[in-house]
């Protein structure tokens, strides 16, 4: 189990170390002068040699590589162009956000789709089976931004018992955060909803048919005991690695998600940074989104070996 | 081909896909001959209208007519997506197909690539590109076809792995046809039908992730129209005019569900093996 899990922790650093020398090319390398992007065509030629200066762009590719990877290791980001704090303290500040919407979004979805997938399953090849289905092929196709803005529109304009949109934040108003959280969250889960209903849906119809849910029916168990103890068990297996999949995308989705309710989370900063050409702050919060769903993935990984004995075994 | 008309007759998913389709192209089509008014016409006086019957949809806040926008916006969508896709197949099959016939270090190394691109959040680098490239509808383009190439070249790979352990393929390595004649006439004819699904899918992800770039300002640039920045400029009247933050949405909501469901069709009509399943 130690072999099995230090390989994957041996992948997940290679593939980071990998992330990171794309992410450099893509802001630093790609654009030219990292400078121009920052300041616009029409910057005068001492700002811009300024900011080469200020940022180290003058400096040699590696040395500059080198410079933002002990950075990262050390949490010293740098200061943001824009806002000119620090990039780590920002971005702890809006992951204060951005992290209890994801967990809010993640926990509706598992708590609405899991239901919905053993019903799905349980009534396979009828209407109810249809309709979850149909269902789901319509959660897959909505926007999830879309289904933010009409949440709005009825919850927020037609019946004001939601906020459109703003953040009072934790200290200030925590019961009024939480509240501010809730269409956000409800948008974002959507499609997710949609593809973990799915998931349960066929590891259920799978475990369903396998010996030992037929010999628990002969010996007469009652069909609750069937379902949720037998069957749905040994389904979740699978339903947890989508689920930590997608649990990094969440966060990603969050970047539209909150700039239509205007939340100050990461992905706002996102958003803002692109606006102010903060190249600084976007190179560090999309390395540090990338780490997030690596470290999903391994707990994803960790929670495998815990659910399914098998391999274990095999390892 | 009768054969297949024939089940596609009985498979109503496949059906209403292919109605929507129909339904997205055609509007893209007329659009490009006839709108009821000229696309970027401003009427200060009408702005923020209601539907009525000069104008069905409503206008908004300059006073444009909304049904002609969105008949445009499904011309930037249909544009933008297919591209993108196009794009991303070709360069993914060919990978993909590469690594099947040649194996090891080649596919070894395009494994490891793609796995690198899927621990990217998707979302992220197409921002993150549209970012340093400048916001147009052509970094759009290449920001979605690049996440295209990773997903075809793994379902290229693995569908033409199985065909390569096919007898007939083996005859004609046997015969001495080299790998690119055998990829060429055996092994892509032959894995089409995947791909094609793959295609449509992707299609739906491409307009999908057209609108959040462009709803985020990073798509299509006015007055270029686009269904994500017509919702992005909607939600700023939305206590004035709820009824135009719905109809771009449901319009992008309504062409990604007809492909969708097509894709879904196609894969049951097409792949012999589930429509064996479904029999037993």
């Amino acid at each position: 189990m130690l072999d099995f899990l230090s390989r994957r922790l041996a992948a997940a650093l290679v593939t980071l170390v990998l992330a990171t020398v794309v992410v450099f090319a893509v802001v630093e390398v790609l654009p030219g002068d990292p400078a121009l992007v920052m300041l616009g065509t029409d910057a005068r030629p001492d700002t811009l040699a300024a900011v080469r200066a200020q940022y180290g762009f003058d400096q040699p590719l590696t040395v500059r590589y080198l410079h933002w990877i002990g950075g990262l290791l050390s949490f010293d980001l740098g200061n943001s162009h824009a806002y000119g704090t620090s990039v780590a303290r920002l971005i702890g500040d809006r992951l204060a956000v951005t992290l209890p919407l994801g967990a809010l979004a993640l926990s509706w979805a598992l708590l609405v789709a899991i239901p919905l997938g053993v019903f799905a399953a349980w009534t396979h090849g009828t209407a109810g089976d249809w309709g979850v289905m149909g269902f789901t092929q319509i959660g897959i196709s909505i926007p999830n931004f879309w289904f933010g803005i009409v949440l709005v529109l009825a919850f927020a304009v037609t019946w004001r018992i939601f906020p459109a949109g703003g953040f009072p934040g934790w200290r200030q108003d925590p019961a009024g955060s939480i509240y501010a959280l809730v269409l956000p969250a409800l948008s974002l889960s959507l499609g997710e909803i949609a593809i973990l209903t799915r998931v349960t849906r066929s590891a259920m119809l799978d475990t369903l048919r396998e010996d030992y849910v037929r010999t628990a029916r002969a010996k007469g168990a009652p069909e609750s005991t069937v379902l949720f103890r037998h069957a749905l068990r040994n389904a979740l297996i699978p339903v947890t690695t989508v689920a930590g999949l997608i649990a990094g995308f969440l966060i990603a989705g969050a970047v539209i998600i909150e700039s239509v309710f205007r939340l100050p989370g990461v992905g706002q900063l996102v958003y803002d940074s692109i606006n102010n050409r903060d190249l600084i702050v976007i190179k560090n919060v999309v390395i540090l989104f990338t780490i997030l769903v690596l470290v999903v993935n391994l707990l994803v990984d960790l929670a495998y070996v815990v659910l399914d004995p098998r391999p274990r075994v095999a390892s | 081909m009768s054969a297949f008309l024939a089940r596609a007759r009985r498979h109503v998913g496949f059906q209403i896909g292919a109605v929507l389709l129909l339904l997205f192209v055609g509007t893209a089509l007329v659009s490009v001959f006839w709108t009821p008014y000229p696309v970027d016409e401003l009427a200060m006086r009408f702005k923020l209208r209601p539907s009525s019957p000069e104008h069905w949809l409503g206008t908004d806040h300059l006073g444009r007519d909304v049904l002609s926008r969105i008949m445009v916006g499904a011309q930037t969508s249909i544009t933008v997506g297919l591209i993108a896709v196009v794009l991303g197949m070709t360069v993914g099959v060919t990978l993909g197909a590469w690594a099947a016939a040649r194996g090891g270090w080649v596919d070894e190394a395009l494994s490891r690539t793609s796995d690198l691109i899927f621990a990217f959040p998707a979302v992220l680098i197409a921002i993150l590109i549209t970012s340093v490239l400048g916001a147009s509808a052509r970094n759009a383009i290449l920001a979605i076809a690049i996440f295209n190439i990773p997903v075809f070249a793994r379902v290229t790979r693995g569908a033409s792995l199985a065909m390569w352990s096919r007898d007939f393929v083996r005859a004609a390595t046997a015969m001495g046809r080299g790998p690119i004649g055998i990829t060429l006439r055996h092994v892509l004819p032959n894995i089409m039908s995947v791909l094609i699904v793959q295609a449509t899918i992707q299609f739906a992800v491409a307009i999908l992730a057209e609108a959040g770039l462009s709803y985020l300002g990073l798509g299509a640039q006015p007055p270029v129209p686009s269904w994500g920045r017509m919702l992005r400029d909607a939600q700023t009247y939305i206590f004035q005019a709820p009824e135009l933050a719905l109809w771009p949405g449901l319009a992008v909501a309504l062409a990604v569900l007809g492909l969708n469901m097509l894709g879904d069709g196609l894969r049951d009509l097409l792949d012999p093996r589930l429509r064996l399943m479904r029999v037993g």
